[in-house]
């Protein structure tokens, strides 16, 4: 028996359709349901961490700045010595369990499955709707797929991360300031129109 | 508005950083007396020139990073990490 899947963070303000200006390119919105885990290494560490996550994920860690991805997770560096790990949504703490019995004695691991969720946006408006309160340079000539950037949107620690060259950024934030966080995204997309799927 | 250049994210904005004060006091041992202490907590030199302050990248990496900053002109010169080492140049 399995517990009841909990409410998404968003369910009560992500109302799928269309939203703001009519247009042919609106900027798309996803809500995709991930574990994630943050792995923190042990001091000295670090090479066998990298080698255990090889071995378990089939992912080698990114360096600063860069993600990492694997067929069924990927690894987003955070902060020197941290890594989010995201899969898609599976068992109730399967992804930390998984992550604590490979990378045990070489990391600490914190399941953030309920503490943080993802906005997935993409089309050709969302540099332009990202660049509205995002202070870093998504330009690809300066960002691009498998970056990675922590940073603070409409004053909301966001954690971006490019998958894609369409391109499609995955917004990641504490699940307690996503509504907020979701409000900014709809007013600075209103005037390209946003599509929530 | 200030860019500074952290060694893990590249140049960010100021906003993302959370200014923690002089880096170069260094706290008593256990046995310093309280005059000692009352330095480490409370007595700056408030330069005006070169400084090496604590910036903490709160919104980014969370690391804190040691910068070398004109207190006039605003210019920053060097940025290292926690462990590095910083000469404030002549004036």
């Amino acid at each position: 028996m399995s517990a009841p899947e909990p409410t998404h963070p968003l369910a009560a303000c992500a109302t799928p359709g269309r939203h703001g200006a009519p247009g042919d390119a609106p900027l798309r919105v996803t809500l995709p349901r991930r574990d994630m885990v943050q792995v923190m290494a042990r001091r000295g560490r670090e090479d066998a961490l990298a080698e255990a996550a090889r071995a378990a994920f089939g992912l080698a860690l990114p360096p600063a700045g860069q993600a990492a991805a694997a067929p069924d997770a990927t690894a987003v560096w955070i902060q020197p010595g941290h890594w989010l790990f995201a899969a898609p949504r599976g068992m109730e703490g399967a992804l930390a369990a998984r992550a604590a019995a490979a990378f045990a004695g070489l990391a600490a691991v914190a399941d953030q499955s309920h503490g943080r969720t993802t906005i997935a946006v993409s089309g050709p408006a969302a540099r332009r709707v990202l660049a509205r309160g995002c202070r870093l340079d998504l330009h690809p000539r300066a960002f691009g797929p498998g970056r990675a950037a922590a940073t603070q949107i409409a004053h909301v620690g966001c954690l971006i991360h490019q998958t894609d060259e369409a391109p499609v950024f995955e917004l990641t934030v504490f699940a307690t300031l996503a509504e907020p966080f979701f409000h900014w995204l709809m007013e600075a997309g209103a005037q390209d129109g946003v599509l929530i799927e | 508005m200030l860019r500074i250049p952290c060694p893990h994210c590249g140049a960010r904005d100021e906003a993302e950083f959370s200014y923690r004060g002089d880096a170069t006091v260094t706290r008593p041992g256990a046995d310093g007396d309280i005059a000692a202490f009352h330095d480490y907590l409370y007595t700056r030199t408030n330069p005006r020139g070169w400084q090496v302050e604590w910036w903490q990248h709160a919104a980014g990496c969370r690391a804190f990073l040691k910068v070398l900053r004109h207190t006039v002109t605003h210019e920053i010169r060097a940025v290292v990490t926690a462990t590095g080492t910083l000469e404030v140049p002549p004036a």
